[in-house]
């Protein structure tokens, strides 16, 4: 039986047999249709419903059952969502267990959560450090701004306060008002 | 060292739920995408590749180290109620309610009909890499796995035993 309790290790090893069969499409392609449109057609359907609440409601519960002991920080300002993981159970999962047969785990969440946003007409502001700590800011498509200054939209939970952030030799990946995984933008100078 | 019978573990004593719902999402996906083959191989190939480490733990430790497992295994896996048997030359896990039939069942998810088939082939090619057999009885939310050492001279499995789910 495949369990749930070590999920993320078989998931990210189902990516990279994925692209050995299919190539990056069907990697692509399984993060839309399996993970977006099928397994979390709950998360995709509330916040299609109820926008900002929704992200609230899903990203709230979902988060809580994967860390119980709160290593995220989630903060609901006016024309934003946004969630600071300062310790991702997903990613802390792999680390603590020496597992890596993809070439970015960290990826998926917005190869799922980016078609699933734009189809709600949302985009995301997002950095991760592929040490289990990352940022997300969703606002909608047609809003302004992005990329907050750090610290003025979740104050002192904002991960990137943290001295561990970018120690030399982290590679920051970051995406500007994007919905689409292999857009990624060149580094912040 | 970690002397869990589970070769990766998490902080929390039980999984999530919820990533039930990717597994069977997963597969729905193979199938489609793939066909009956492709979803096959995948299998296998989990078995005897994510799950090597188990795999040689079987080999070395035989069918005590099988049971161990298990029960660690489903100790693991929220919803489930689950009896591990060591008997001669097999160990039987009768899983009276199975936690990832009953866990798509109550979020309404459509279940694919082969789901309970992945428990035998996933399990039969990790049982070969460890020197053993697996056959699988049963389905749509119970079941009954064996491993047995190749002297408990099991009969062929019979596809037939697996029955589908009806979701």
């Amino acid at each position: 039986m495949i369990g749930c309790h070590d999920f993320c290790g078989h998931y990210e090893w189902t990516f990279a047999w994925l692209e050995r069969a299919g190539g990056h499409a069907l990697v692509r392609d399984y993060w839309d249709a399996a993970i977006n449109h099928d397994s979390q057609r709950h998360a995709r359907e509330l916040i299609e419903r109820e926008g900002f609440a929704g992200m609230e409601k899903y990203w709230g519960h979902t988060l809580l059952e994967e860390s119980p002991d709160l290593g995220f920080n989630i903060t609901s300002a006016p024309g934003v969502f946004r969630i600071d993981m300062h310790d991702c159970p997903s990613k802390g999962f792999l680390r603590r267990n020496g597992l890596e047969q993809y070439c970015d785990y960290c990826d998926h969440c917005m190869g799922w959560t980016g078609p699933m946003m734009r189809e709600a007409g949302f985009v995301i502001d997002h950095e991760h450090n592929h040490r289990g700590q990352c940022w997300w800011e969703m606002r909608r498509a047609a809003e302004k701004g992005g990329h907050a200054a750090p610290g003025s939209v979740s104050g002192a939970k904002d991960v990137r306060l943290r001295a561990d952030w970018g120690p030399p030799g982290a590679v920051l990946d970051r995406y500007v008002k994007e919905t689409d995984p292999d857009r990624k933008s060149p580094p912040a100078s | 060292m970690s002397t869990s019978p589970l070769p990766y573990t998490d902080t929390k004593p039980q999984g999530s739920a919820d990533f039930y719902y990717a597994t069977n999402a997963t597969f729905r996906f193979l199938l489609a995408r793939l066909g009956e083959d492709g979803w096959r191989r995948y299998l296998r190939d989990l078995g005897r590749d994510y799950f090597a480490p188990v795999n040689r733990a079987w080999r070395a430790g035989g069918l005590p180290a099988v049971a161990s497992y298990w029960r660690a295994f489903f100790a693991a896996e929220p919803g489930g109620e689950v009896e591990v048997r060591e008997l001669p030359e097999r160990v039987e896990i009768n899983v009276r309610v199975c936690p990832a039939i009953r866990h798509l069942r109550a979020g309404n998810r459509e279940i694919v009909r082969e789901y309970c088939r992945h428990c035998h082939i996933l399990g039969e090619a990790r049982a070969a890499e460890a020197g053993l057999q697996m056959r699988l009885s049963g389905g749509d939310g119970a079941c009954v796995h064996t491993y047995a050492t190749p002297a408990a001279a099991l009969p062929p499995q019979d596809p037939a035993a697996i029955r589908e789910v009806a979701s």
